[in-house]
């Protein structure tokens, strides 16, 4: 039987196993992504949070058939672009990030949103970043991060 | 702004933004075991027998007959078992660990366990149960005398519910037996040392057979003070019998159902009220402890001492009792038993207020606490109060008295509004004397011959900057950059043992002996030498004893302060409330960090005013919990209260470093008050008594009251 | 691929569907969830028939792979349309869950189905024995019950061009996002020479299905505003009378409370 092929963070891989696998579970236990944090599993908490041909899914309710010919990106991958500098700066500069748990999915949502508004206005960055649940800030320093990010960032999105 | 207080970036900031911190469930598996626990299905219960399917090889069936030393584990008192007795007291309690390498197959195996069970009659109404693990009684004054002569008695009683913490990071420990025959537990926690007691007695080892590390923490908020010494004890006696490294994360449904909330509670208060004062409390307070006693005997102690609130209250007395039921034990949850009685006193005074015909707040400012007066406890408040100040900034902030005024008046439409504020403290560190007696902290500074200086303390860093704001006061002192201090993750067998990660204390207690190592270890510095300073804890002169027994005494040695106001709006047609704004002003003495702290404010403001509004939790006629997930347990998501603003009022504590005191518990503990007041005006001036305040309930007053 | 196939055509997507044991999979929110034992899914997330918006004289087609943000951007799905399925969950869950999900999930929660029926939506199913339109209120057949053949696919929602221009709508639900409905509520309202033409009214969360009652929207039609505000209390009442609430986490009493608040509220917004 065929293998499901994708790329992960831009290498081409092919998956042997069972399309019904969750692509979360894969790529932790497989890929050694772990990033990509278990919080839920139910599509409730957003800490899975990947990009999937550049828009922003819940790795836990993806089965892995679904990724067959896609390109998935996690913090694996986008720390090594300069969009996620951007981000890092901006949020260390609030310091947005305190138990750091959905902070990986929290970035990835972050560039979700800008890749496709590159000038949010507040009640946006709250709408993009509304299923990742954070439990530690409030969402204050996120929110600000995030704008920080996109006006700093000029021209990266 | 003090330079102490600037921000810098956090020292955990890169690894955590870019996902490389290794949390306890990013730990490679080849090698390690996965734990999976067999739970009572019942909440009451002898355990006839149970029956395990034929285990492949590699597999494994831990039960309380693998545990080497004592089944108990150690929190306050020993009453919780590793592994169930003879019977289960609470749907999920741990009967076994089911360990091997392929997580399904463990799975299939732990769910194929029969668990023959001879049913016993639980307890699950917290009005009707009879056995009480703690029974406290103090006060102060007359107070018989007090409500002979009043003009008028208040009666009223107030229930609290469940909260979750939902950490986004689930409990996960991991043990691992080392050569040697020493066994290394590490996870998600907060209390590297409690962990370590707690294994040891387990393990019949000593202390010296187990060390325990923190792994990088996603969250504790107090559901990781007492409950990874279970948990890591149970992988501990699981490891020792397999020989093998276990693993156990859990899943969040579970998370949500068999670990450790905030203990809801029921508050009787009875007030005495002559020529418009307030004379006497008489006050009842009841906790649901659920199964286990865990820490029960603590969080009933800090809400006790606070039910009196902030007020001047000449003749007091309460009674305060923690109950078995047979539901999930309860335990540490941020405020730690203050924000239920909070919320009664402000309620109670809103309430006495309005039948006076005054307004909540004048009436709450007539009765403020001040420097110099005596604590619930017969103490005192050594330092200044700033809470009128801090009314005056939140009403600059907000408008809030006018606010006030005008939604007093008589609404009509779909939507009406109200506003609401409440006020309180926090008192900074252990309750009376547990830190002189009990925890004795130790803090060490260790120099490198390069220059560099490593923290040594066993408090972990769970999101709230100490990782940060140590090194922060040690390189301050020293006069060194900062990135020549570090702080790594607590291992219990190269750092000592200075207290646990609770109680708000860590900066302030800890911080405070850090900054004096600081100044020995600058005075002693010598270049290019390998030096080692030490501090331990000494209890302010200025305290005056505290006697648990009596509760006399000062139960703290300063408070942190607040003053927070809601501002919502309803919806008549389906009895949603949109939070206009939040206001929070906040004392905790200097900001060791401008953004640590404003962090905190901001994150445990939002999970007071989820405590307050949208976070409900109950038990079924069965005993077993009902909202066990993200879709059934809802916390604020970022577009629930965009309108959140917090501020800083510093009023410094000479015996905190440069000034600081308490800070992680302070801004959870009073939303539930201001939301409640903001909800009884927007409703009409209607008189309410529990919280959550669901859209449920709001709109079952509508429809009751004709609104 | 084991235990999945992955169809690049609607007729393949069909020759699977016969030929398998499987389980259509569009987004997956639902699915990934339920994470039933022993499944093999047939991956429809890219078959092209399926993911068209298109419009014709008299329908606004939109294809059963189509994802919630994708007909948010889209110019020709109808405005009352956009603003429920805006409203589920949080940007991931809107860009993985698609319209055929929502449907064949069979939940009477579903954000996009409460609008299908208010606006007399009609669905096509395919098969390779051929194809059939159903209106979505037969498609439901009680709780979790669909009128989809085991070799069968929906394929299309077909929404009216025009009449959805006046409605109303309200979601309750516990919080800002991520909230799963515990009431929804739509209303389409037309009126023709001062006549009322269209009163349709759906409830979303409250029973096995969504729920909505033509006989009693009949008492309204071709009356005038006047005559239906004499007949307000009685068709309000037939209402009450009629809804019977499942069992739920949140109050049978409070959602039908809700109901019949936003209903009223409904009629008054057009003057009735």
């Amino acid at each position: 039987m065929a293998d499901i092929r994708f790329t992960l963070n831009g290498k081409a891989t092919a998956y042997a196993g069972s399309a019904v696998d969750r692509l979360l579970d894969v790529l932790r236990d497989e890929y050694r992504c772990t990033s990509v944090k278990c919080g839920c599993k139910e599509g409730e908490c957003g800490a899975c949070s990947v990009l999937i041909d550049g828009v922003l899914y819940n790795s836990c309710c993806v089965a892995m058939g679904a990724v067959e010919g896609a390109s998935v990106v996690t913090m694996e991958g986008f720390r090594e672009t300069k969009r996620f500098a951007a981000l890092e700066k901006a949020f260390g500069e609030v310091s947005a990030v305190q138990c750091g748990f959905c902070i990986p999915g929290m970035v990835l949502a972050a560039e979700a949103l800008l890749s496709k508004n590159p000038h949010p206005t507040e009640d946006e960055i709250r709408e993009g970043l509304s299923g990742n649940l954070c439990r530690c800030t409030g969402y204050n320093a996120i929110v600000n991060a995030v704008n920080n990010a996109a006006k700093e960032g000029n021209g990266l999105w | 702004m003090e330079k102490i207080s600037q921000s810098v970036v956090k020292k955990d900031h890169a690894p955590k933004v870019s996902g490389r911190s290794v949390y306890v469930a990013d730990y490679p598996s080849e090698g390690v075991l996965c734990g999976k626990l067999l739970r009572a299905k019942v909440a009451r219960a002898k355990v006839l027998r149970v029956e395990v399917p034929e285990l492949p090889e590699g597999y494994f069936y831990v039960d309380a007959k693998d545990v080497p030393g004592d089944n108990n584990v150690n929190i306050v008192l020993d009453d919780t078992p590793v592994f169930c007795r003879e019977t289960v007291e609470y749907i999920g309690e741990p009967i076994a660990m089911l360990c091997g390498p392929d997580p399904k197959v463990v799975e299939r195996l732990r769910d194929a366990c029969k668990v023959e069970y001879e049913e016993l009659t639980p307890v699950l109404d917290l009005r009707a149960a009879t056995e009480q693990f703690f029974d406290y009684n103090f006060g102060h004054g007359d107070v018989d005398k007090a409500f002979a002569e009043a003009d008028k008695v208040y009666d009223e009683e107030f229930e609290t519910g469940y909260q979750e913490q939902a950490y986004l990071e689930t409990q996960g420990m991991m043990a691992e037996p080392e050569e040697g025959g020493r066994m290394f537990v590490h996870g998600s926690s907060q209390c590297a040392y409690y962990i370590h007691g707690a294994v040891a007695r387990v393990l019949g080892c000593g202390p010296s057979g187990v060390h325990v590390l923190q792994d990088v923490t996603g969250g504790g908020f107090g559901g990781k003070e007492a409950f990874p010494s279970i948990l890591g004890c149970q992988v501990a006696v699981a490891a020792r019998k397999c020989g093998k490294s276990v693993r156990c994360v859990f899943d969040r449904r579970e998370d949500m159902e068999y670990t450790s909330k905030r203990h809801p509670s029921l508050c009787r208060y009875r007030v005495a009220v002559k020529d418009g004062r307030v004379t006497a409390m008489d006050i009842d307070v009841i906790f649901n402890a659920g199964a286990y006693s865990t820490l029960s005997a603590v969080v009933l102690q800090r809400g006790i001492i606070a039910a009196p609130g902030i007020y001047n209250v000449p003749n007091v007395r309460v009674h305060g009792c923690a109950r078995k039921t047979n539901t999930s034990p309860c335990g540490a949850y941020r405020g730690f038993g203050a924000p239920q009685t909070f919320f009664a006193v402000e309620m109670i005074m809103d309430h006495i207020a309005r039948d006076l015909g005054v307004d909540s707040l004048a009436f709450k400012e007539a009765h403020l606490v001040k420097q110099g007066d005596t604590t619930s406890t017969c103490g005192k408040y050594h330092f200044p109060v700033p809470i009128p100040v801090m009314i005056d900034e939140i009403d600059k902030a907000c408008d809030y008295r006018a606010k006030r005024a005008a939604y007093a008046k008589p609404q009509t439409g779909r939507f009406r509004r109200g506003i609401g504020m409440s006020m309180y403290f926090h008192g900074a560190g252990f309750t009376g004397s547990g830190e002189r007696d009990l925890i004795k902290a130790v803090a060490k500074l260790r120099k490198y011959k390069d220059g560099t200086v490593e923290v040594l303390a066993s408090n972990g860093e769970i999101g709230q900057g100490v990782r940060t704001t140590f090194p922060k006061i040690v390189a301050h002192e020293l006069n060194i950059p900062l990135d020549k201090v570090y702080y790594s993750h607590p291992d219990t067998a190269r750092v000592p043992d200075s207290g646990p990660t609770v109680a708000s204390r860590s900066l302030m207690v800890v911080g405070e002996l850090l900054r004096r190592a600081a100044i020995k270890l600058r005075e002693q510095w010598v270049d290019g030498e390998e030096q080692e300073v030490e501090e331990r804890f000494k209890e302010p002169d200025f305290m005056i004893p505290f006697y648990i027994d009596k509760f006399e005494g000062d139960a703290y040695p300063t408070y942190a302060w607040a003053v927070n106001a809601i501002e919502l709006e309803i919806d008549t047609h389906t009895g949603l409330a949109k939070v206009l704004g939040a206001y929070g002003s906040f004392d905790v003495g200097t900001p060791i960090d401008y953004n640590v702290v404003l962090g905190q404010m901001e994150g445990g403001f939002l999970q007071g005013i989820g405590y307050a509004s949208i976070e409900k939790m109950d038990y079924d006629a069965k005993g077993r919990i009902r909202n066990n997930s993200f879709s059934d347990y809802l916390i604020p998501t970022a577009k629930d209260v965009p309108n959140l603003k917090c501020m800083l009022h510093v009023e410094k504590y000479p015996d905190g470093p440069y000034g600081a005191k308490g800070a992680g518990e302070l801004p959870l503990v009073g939303a539930p008050g201001a939301y409640l007041e903001a909800m009884e005006q927007a409703l009409g001036g209607v008189t309410l008594n529990h919280a959550p305040f669901t859209a449920e309930d709001t709109l079952a007053v509508i429809t009751k009251e004709g609104i | 691929m084991v235990n999945g196939y992955v169809a690049a055509s609607l007729q393949e997507a069909l020759e699977l569907r016969a030929a398998h044991n499987v389980v259509p999979y569009a987004g997956g929110t639902d699915l990934m969830v339920e994470n039933r034992p022993g499944v093999a899914y047939l991956f429809l997330n890219k078959v092209p028939e399926l993911k068209r918006i298109t419009v014709d004289d008299e329908s606004i087609r939109i294809g059963a792979a189509v994802t919630f943000t994708e007909a948010i951007a889209s110019p020709d799905v109808p405005q009352l349309m956009k603003e429920a399925v805006s409203r589920i969950a949080a940007p991931a869950i809107r860009n993985a869950g698609t319209f055929g999900g929502n449907l064949g999930n069979g939940s009477a929660k579903a954000d996009s189905v409460l609008i299908e029926f208010v606006a007399d939506a009609k669905l096509r199913l395919v098969s390779l024995r051929g194809e059939r339109t159903v209106d979505v209120d037969k498609f439901y057949l009680g709780r979790k019950k669909l009128d989809l053949g085991n070799d069968e696919l929906i394929a299309e929602i077909l929404l009216p061009k025009q009449g959805l221009e006046q409605y109303y709508y309200e979601k309750v639900g516990g919080r800002n996002a991520l909230a799963i409905s515990r009431v929804s509520f739509a209303g389409v309202f037309a009126a023709e020479d001062g006549k009322i033409t269209n009163v349709a009214a759906a409830f979303g969360a409250v029973a096995d299905t969504v729920l909505r009652f033509k006989d009693i929207e009949a008492m309204l039609l071709g009356k005038t505003l006047d005559e239906a505000k004499a007949l307000k209390a009685d068709y309000l009442r037939a209402y009450a009378e009629r809804m019977v609430l499942t069992r739920g986490r949140v109050s049978a009493e409070y959602r039908k409370n809700v109901c019949m608040n936003l209903l009223g509220d409904f009629l008054t917004k057009f003057g009735v």
